[in-house]
Order: structure tokens, then C-alpha cells, then sequence
């Protein structure tokens, strides 16, 4: 019996969502490979709601039987919840307009020993160009993903992509002192991962971090990597642009649609399509069709993003935004591609004009900022010292601020953009703020 | 389980030093109240088993949700060791433990699952009641996760133990809002040890009274003037620097790339301070054993500010020569153990608090945090979410949204005085993978070392 079917003797309305992940990583300790591993999950969530009454369960299997039986105890589930007379239904059938993305299938079955081989010779490039340098850790590898949504409203999508990543985190000794530690990475949706990019970016910076430079300056300007500058707006503007936060007005935003509220060079979209997206996706984790949605227009706020939920409750709809958490089998309202538009000058330009300031590589503590207000107070770490444009040393400096007032004056924007998957997905430019006031932290 | 069997296999079938079977049958309660809506109610089965074999000196790992399945698992793994070793120049080796065979019971008295949902329904409700009373208070969001079941693991060397497992836990975010704008406090709890009787003692009185302090303090807070001013740490703090500033570089997979590494045996603090990751009452990483089967033990960090031990796995207490000390954790079956803090303390001193503050003509005295950070250079970042400003040995008006920051190796040489008190706090800390986590002390004072962030 379809399993859809069998859950409509216990709900209103259900949801089946089946996650299958296969996963292959080699992981580096010390200069050395220091474990493989390999990983093949089925997680299926189930989502019922009775009179207005949710109830969730997951279970660690794709199996019949046993997401029968995590029907009757999301039932159960739901008999114990109380009722949410805002809730209006699971999503209907949708019409899905991803465009044709092609899926590279080598990623589903690759082997451990290609990533072995590509961490061994990594290692042995560091190694050899900088006999101070240690691979302190690192990692490659393979993410496969298969997701099925399925309603009892006629939704049924099923999708898969994987993306292969490798990444590296070096620090350099010389005598008693040790570096920051320094980290690139590449993540792909082929094979083709750019060991070559990810060693020199590193060895770089590692040239310049072994010469600690104190600053005394509490003014300067500052060129934020694309990293750093993700950290930062993930933990204080991200959360700013939840549908859910306009409804409970508990977001600086809530009155700003239409609204200059960023720097007019300031374009940010969420479009899971961009040519560097690792998150391909043709609909999101309740099956609504995925889209590209404008966020900054040259500064001006267009608009918040909605899930099911609370797209329903505002009557503004859902705009594809709705994410699961599968520790806990709740939607959440979440971006999947965050796309920064490239200015026009190189990031070795907005560097190069600067007499006397800092490059920020990353920032410890921006998950401390505070999301409700877009406060934040980081320490800049790894940064480096600028000095008639160009990279003279390593510093440590703390930044405190607010996220739309650093936003709403920004200098310059570089026209390289990264690729970024830590915290979330996106594709982000350099970029340079004029006048930030600091604190210096290092010794 | 037919575990016994399945090891049996492994040591005739697979040419490996070592193997090592992680199994797990867990329920899961969480329920999620935001605004008066339980938006999650949900319920978790999860079982499988983690396999680790380490072979020609290297380690595979890989899992399955299926017991049928494990011989196959552990072919999976032995051949991920194998593709692991061809980057290898030194084998892995693993130091030596005494091998058990032992049952670990639960010291919950009340255990989650004995209690009826609709109870934890009404005391989240009961909370949210009473931080709403408060004008201020916008929005808020309570989780609450209880866990029970059993954990098994069966090595190749013939150790085997069952844990009765599982923990509590509740987490409230608050958001307020008044007239000199936003802010938002967080509030974290759990046990391993306690069951529903945690809550008995944590009563929803106590806790709305300890998240509106910390909401309203920042709510009618000033920013603080950023720069490098004494400091007084209450029990949170002290304990947060302890676990992120130098804590993380005790683990010895990071001492060995940190500041640390070349610093054990030498005088690194006061001699008046001493540091411990140890078990403490109701320390949220307490435990008997660890996930390698090592029995767990006081790891004495600073002793009369020596830097004089460090956490270790086997893996890396055969590399220093070293014993292993219980240090081996994994989040569930399906990710391997790393090294891993538990109950990470500044151990009491003789000051009062008032000796503390006296004669501080501008300084901070800093209560409760949001979040911390460290790096391999020891620079550590904590953020805080309640502190007050010490204007001539007093207390003054409180701060908002701010972080402290230092180099840890110089910050601790700059403590002046540590507190006859102690307290702890819950959490979770993040290393790739989350553990559950104590961390705490007495108040004590930095004359400098710290670096205060404001928008002043």
C-alpha cells in the first residue's frame, strides 16, 4: 500500500520525507592520512497534522515497516500536541521551473583512494614548499544526496545531486610561536577539485602570518574575505530575512520593504541555480518549487523569505525558503544558495590601494552575534596587516558593530566571488569597509 | 546482542590490529514551543552501529542502521583503513588499557521516559507564562530534548560495556524589546545524571528570573568602552575561557599544534591557579567510561599553574607516552571518537568576591556568555550576554552586546586573584561533532589580558 495512503488513516494531512545520504571522507592529522570513512544513511521524517494538531517522527531507515510504524507514533505525537489554529495545510501540487542542471553521477560511487591520493600529494606540496608548515588537519571527500517529498496534497519530487570537497587547515611553528591557523578549501559538484588553488592560497597567507604585527590603530579599513564576510551575515543579517521573524516583529526589517537599507552596491539573492551553487535543488524540504529570490536590490530590502507556514500565515505564500532540521524534523525558514553580486575592481585592487589597514581571512565568535539586533563583537583571526598595499604581517584584532550600519557603507566590492559552504551555501565577493573601529588583541 | 559472535568473526576474518563495535537503540523526545505554538513534536528512533578498524596502521570507519549488515560494515571499514594507510608514513598505535567487561547504570532517579508528555508540555508552557510576563519579552522559543536507551561497545580485544544511557536537556532563546531597542538572552540546562528531577530543582521560577536578568540587563545595558581593562569573570565565564581558551589546547590532537605542546612541565599561570577537566556533580560530561572503553580519569591541566597534563585518546597517548585518560568521544554511531572535553574547571582560591572588585577604578565584571571561539594560536573570543561595568570597587550600570578576547597563553599570567566560590555551567561544544559539556569555576580577576569589544 503507498505508504501516503496508509498514513491518511491517521492524519488530515501527511508528509513523507525520505533523505538517503552516501558520504565518502578521508581525513588528515599531522601531514598524515589519518582516517577513511564511508557512510551510507537513510533518514525518513514524517510529518502528520490531525485537527490542526502537528505531529513529527523520524526514524534512521527507509523501510517500509518501519516508517509505518513511525506513522502511528507520529500520530500518537500528534494526539499529545495541542492545536495551532494558525495552521492552514501542508503545500498542493506545485509546477517545478529548475532549470536542466546536469548531475555528475562519478560523485555517487566515488572510491576513498582518490582523495587519498589527492591529500598525499596536497601534503607533500605544503611540505615541500614551506619545511615550517604543518598540516594540521584537513579532509576530502563525497556527498551523495537522494531526497524524496511526498503529501498527501499531491506533492511527490524526487531529487539528487552530490558535491565533492576537499579542504586543508595548515599552521606554521617558528620556535616557540605557532601561526593562526590557516584554511582554504574547494567544493565542486564534478571531480575536479583544485588541490593546486587550495596549497598556494594557503602557503600565501602562511608567508605572511609567521610575522606578527601589533597594531595601535583603534580606526582602519578593512577587506573581509568572502569567508569572513559570510560568518558574519549568517549569524546577524541571514536571520534578519525570516518570514517568521516580520510576523513576530522581531526583526530590524520588519517595516523596511521597499526600503533603502544596505549600501546601493549591495546585491543579495538566494538562487540555488547560480553556476558555483553545490545545492542544486528543484524544490525545497516541503516540496515547493525552488526559485531565485531577489533579497538586496542595490541596496533597497525586497522582501523577506517565507516557508509553508508562515507563508500562509502572512498571505504572502511560500517562496521555496522551507529548510528541515533532521535532528528534529522541523521546518525552518533558510536560504539555500546565497549569491553576494561581484563588484568591478580585482580583490587584489581594493588591497592594493589601501596605505594602512587589515585583510580579515576569518572572525572567531560570529556565532555569538546577536541575530535580533545585527549586533556583533568578533575577533579578526586569521587577519593580516596592510601597509602601502600590501600584506606585511599577521594580527589579531576584535570588530564590534552593527550589521547594517557596516553594510550600509560599504567601499568597495571585489569582482571575484567564492564559493562557501560552511554554515550555509553561497557565493561571495570580497569587500571593503573604510573607518572600522578596532581593537587590537594581539600581543 | 549476538555481538559476541560478530567480534568472534572479525578477529579469525579481518587482518586488522583492532576493531571495535559502537552500537546504539535510542529514543528521542523534542518538543519546540515558540510563541505559544509547539511548532516540533517529535520523536526520534534511532539505532546502528559505528565500526572502527584500525589496520596497517591506519583507521577506517563506516556504519550501518542494520546488525545484519555489520559483517559487511566492518569489511567496509577494513578496507577504508586499508585505502587510509597508503598516506601514512608512522602506524597508528593504540596504548594499552585495562580491558572490562562492565554494565553502566543511570543515576537518573526520575527517568524521562517515566514521565508523561503532557507534563513536559505544561512546564513549557508554565515557563513561557512567566518570562511573558515580563513587557519586555517578544518572542521566545523553548526547546526541550530528553534521550534514553542503550549504548553497547564490543572491541577485538574483548572489552565489552552497556550504558543505560541518556540526558535531559532545555534551551531558551528570549527576545525583548523596549524603548532603547532589541536584545536577546540565552539559557541552556541538561543533565546526564539527573532526570526529571533536574527540573524539580531548575523550577520554571528560577530559570525566567535568570533569563529576564540577563535580557534586561542587556536591554537597559550601555556598550562598553572596547579596549584592555581589569576583569572580574564570574563562575560562567571563568569557565567558558577555561574550556575555549585553554581547554581546546589541552586536547592533544590540537596541543601538538599549539603554543602548548612545547609549554608542558613549565610554569605557564600564577602558582595559585589550577585547572582540571574532571567529573563534578552533575557535570554534563560525566560519564564512567569513554567511547574507547578507557576508564575516565581527573586530568590535572594546571597544578599550581604547571601546565602538567593533557586529554588523550589511546591513539595519541601511545604517540606522547603517555596513559590514555578517557578523553575518547563520539556524538552517535555514526561518526568515530575524537578528543573531547568534559567538565572543564578553574578550581576555588581564597578571595571573597568583594576582594575581587576592590579597588578596580574602571573595569568589568562579566557573568554569562553567547557563544566562544578558540584558534591553535590560543587567541580565544567568548561572547558576552550579561556583565556590569566596576566603577571604584562597585558595581555599576550593566553592558550590552559585547565580547572579550585575549591571547590565552599571556592572559593567564595576568590573574591576580581567584574566588573561594564555584559554580558550573551546561552546554554543548562543537568540534566537528556536538558533546555535551560542563564548564565552570570560581569568580577571579585578570588585571589585563583581556580585550573588551564596544562600539564606544
Amino acid at each position: 500500500m503507498n505508504l501516503i495512503n496508509y498514513g491518511e488513516k491517521f492524519f488530515d494531512e501527511l508528509e513523507i520525507a525520505k533523505y538517503k545520504r552516501k558520504e565518502v571522507s578521508v581525513e588528515v592529522e599531522l601531514n598524515q592520512i589519518s582516517m577513511s570513512s564511508t557512510g551510507d544513511r537513510a533518514v525518513t521524517v514524517i510529518r502528520g497534522i490531525k485537527d490542526k494538531k502537528l505531529g513529527i517522527f523520524i526514524v534512521d531507515s527507509d523501510d517500509e515497516g518501519e516508517i509505518k510504524k513511525g506513522i502511528e507514533q507520529a500520530a500518537k505525537n500528534a494526539m499529545a500536541n495541542e492545536k495551532d489554529e494558525k495552521w492552514e495545510g501542508l503545500p498542493g501540487e506545485q509546477k517545478y521551473n529548475a532549470p536542466n542542471i546536469e548531475i555528475n553521477y562519478e560523485i555517487k560511487n566515488a572510491s576513498p583512494d582518490f582523495f587519498v591520493n589527492l591529500l598525499n600529494e596536497a601534503i607533500k606540496d605544503v611540505r615541500a614548499r614551506d619545511e615550517r608548515a604543518m598540516v594540521a588537519g584537513g579532509a576530502a571527500g563525497s556527498s551523495w544526496l537522494e531526497m524524496r517529498i511526498s503529501n498527501s496534497h499531491g506533492i511527490d519530487i524526487m531529487q539528487e545531486f552530490g558535491s565533492t570537497f576537499m579542504y586543508l587547515y595548515v599552521a606554521g611553528r617558528a620556535g616557540n610561536s605557532v601561526t593562526p591557523g590557516i584554511m582554504d578549501f574547494d567544493v565542486r559538484r564534478d571531480m575536479q577539485l583544485d588541490k593546486d588553488f587550495v596549497v598556494s592560497s594557503i602557503l600565501e597567507k602562511l608567508k605572511y602570518a609567521y610575522n606578527t604585527k601589533k597594531s595601535d590603530k583603534n580606526v582602519g579599513n578593512v577587506v573581509m574575505e568572502p569567508l569572513a564576510l559570510a560568518e558574519l551575515l549568517y549569524f546577524t543579517l541571514i536571520p534578519a530575512i525570516s518570514g517568521e521573524r516580520k510576523v513576530k516583529n522581531t526583526t530590524p526589517l520588519s517595516d523596511k520593504v521597499g526600503q533603502k537599507v544596505l549600501d546601493e552596491k549591495i546585491t543579495i539573492y538566494d538562487d540555488p541555480w547560480h553556476p558555483m551553487s553545490t545545492n542544486p535543488i528543484i524544490a525545497d524540504d516541503e516540496g515547493v518549487a525552488a526559485r531565485v529570490n531577489k533579497i538586496f536590490e542595490n541596496g533597497v530590502f525586497n522582501g523577506f523569505l517565507w516557508d509553508n507556514y508562515w507563508g500562509n500565515i502572512s498571505g504572502e505564500g511560500s517562496t521555496g525558503n522551507g529548510t528541515r532540521n533532521l535532528s528534529t524534523g522541523g521546518i525552518g525558514i533558510g536560504v539555500h544558495n546565497l549569491v553576494i553580486e561581484g563588484g568591478k575592481k580585482s580583490k587584489e585592487e581594493l588591497i592594493g590601494n589601501i596605505e594602512d589597514g587589515f585583510l580579515v581571512s576569518g572572525f572567531q565568535g560570529a556565532h555569538s552575534s546577536n541575530p535580533d539586533t545585527g549586533d556583533f563583537s568578533v575577533v579578526a583571526n586569521p587577519a593580516f596587516k596592510i601597509e602601502n598595499g600590501k600584506i606585511v604581517g599577521s594580527t589579531v584584532f576584535m570588530l564590534s558593530g552593527n550589521v547594517y550600519s557596516l553594510l550600509g557603507n560599504v567601499a568597495d566590492i571585489s569582482r571575484e566571488q567564492r564559493k562557501i559552504v560552511v554554515m550555509g551555501n553561497g557565493v561571495v565577493p570580497h569587500m571593503l569597509f573604510e573607518n572600522l573601529k578596532i581593537a587590537p588583541v594581539s600581543r | 546482542m549476538e555481538l559476541d559472535g560478530i567480534i568472534d568473526w572479525a578477529n579469525k576474518n579481518i587482518k586488522a590490529e583492532y576493531v571495535e563495535i559502537r552500537g546504539e537503540e535510542l529514543s528521542k523526545l523534542n518538543i519546540e514551543l515558540k510563541d505559544g505554538t509547539f511548532s516540533t513534536f517529535t520523536s526520534l528512533k534511532s539505532s546502528g552501529f559505528g565500526i572502527r578498524v584500525l589496520a596497517e596502521g591506519a583507521w577506517g570507519f563506516s556504519s550501518t542502521t542494520k546488525i545484519e549488515e555489520l559483517k559487511d560494515a566492518i569489511e567496509k571499514a577494513y578496507k577504508m583503513a586499508k585505502a587510509a594507510s597508503r598516506g601514512r608514513y608512522e602506524k597508528i598505535k593504540l596504548a594499552d588499557i585495562k580491558i572490562v567487561e562492565d554494565e553502566v547504570k543511570s543515576k537518573m532517579k526520575i527517568k524521562p521516559e517515566e514521565v508523561d508528555v503532557q507534563e513536559k508540555v505544561k512546564r513549557m508552557k508554565e515557563l513561557e507564562k512567566e518570562l511573558k510576563k515580563d513587557k519586555n519579552v517578544k518572542s521566545t522559543r523553548i526547546t526541550y530534548q530528553d534521550t534514553s536507551g542503550t549504548k553497547v561497545l564490543y572491541t577485538s580485544e574483548r572489552t565489552k560495556i552497556v550504558w543505560d544511557m541518556g540526558y535531559v536537556w532545555q534551551y531558551i532563546w528570549a527576545t525583548g524589546k523596549n524603548e532603547r531597542g532589541m536584545a536577546a538572552a540565552r539559557d541552556e540546562i541538561g543533565s546526564v545524571d539527573m532526570g526529571w528531577e533536574l527540573f524539580q530543582e531548575e523550577n520554571t521560577n528560577k530559570v525566567s528570573k535568570r533569563v529576564l536578568k540577563k535580557l534586561n540587563a542587556q536591554l537597559n545595558g550601555v556598550s562598553p568602552k572596547r579596549g584592555e581593562y581589569p576583569v572580574v569573570a564570574g563562575p560562567i565565564i571563568v569557565g567558558i575561557i577555561a574550556h575555549e581558551a585553554l581547554g581546546h589546547l589541552a586536547e592533544a590532537d590540537l596541543t601538538i599544534n599549539s603554543p602548548f605542546r612545547d609549554l608542558i612541565g613549565k610554569q605557564i599561570a600564577p602558582e595559585f591557579v589550577n585547572m582540571s577537566d574532571r567529573i563534578v556533580e552533575n557535570g554534563f560530561g560525566n560519564n564512567v567510561y569513554d567511547d574507547e572503553g578507557t576508564k575516565i580519569k581527573d586530568v590535572h591541566i594546571i597544578k599550581n599553574g604547571i601546565l602538567t597534563e593533557i586529554m588523550l585518546n589511546r591513539e595519541y597517548a601511545a604517540r606522547w607516552g603517555m596513559e590514555p585518560n578517557g578523553h575518547a568521544r563520539a556524538e552517535n554511531y555514526t561518526v568515530p571518537p575524537i578528543i573531547r572535553m568534559r567538565n572543564t574547571v578553574f578550581e576555588r582560591g581564597d578571595h571573597s568576591f568583594e576582594e575581587l572588585v576592590e579597588g578596580i577604578k574602571f573595569g568589568y565584571y562579566l557573568v554569562d556568555f553567547r557563544g566562544g571561539q578558540a584558534e591553535l594560536n590560543s587567541s580565544f573570543q567568548v561572547g558576552v550576554q550579561e556583565g556590569y561595568i566596576i566603577r571604584n570597587g562597585e558595581l555599576a550600570e550593566s553592558i550590552k552586546d559585547t565580547s572579550i578576547s585575549g591571547i590565552a597563553i599571556d592572559a593567564l599570567k595576568q590573574i591576580s586573584a581567584v574566588g573561594k566560590d564555584f559554580g558550573i555551567e551546561m552546554g554543548r561544544c562543537g568540534k566537528g561533532q556536538t558533546a555535551f559539556v560542563s564548564s565552570g569555576g570560581p569568580h577571579m580577576r585578570f588585571d589585563k589580558g583581556i580585550v573588551v569589544g564596544g562600539q564606544q
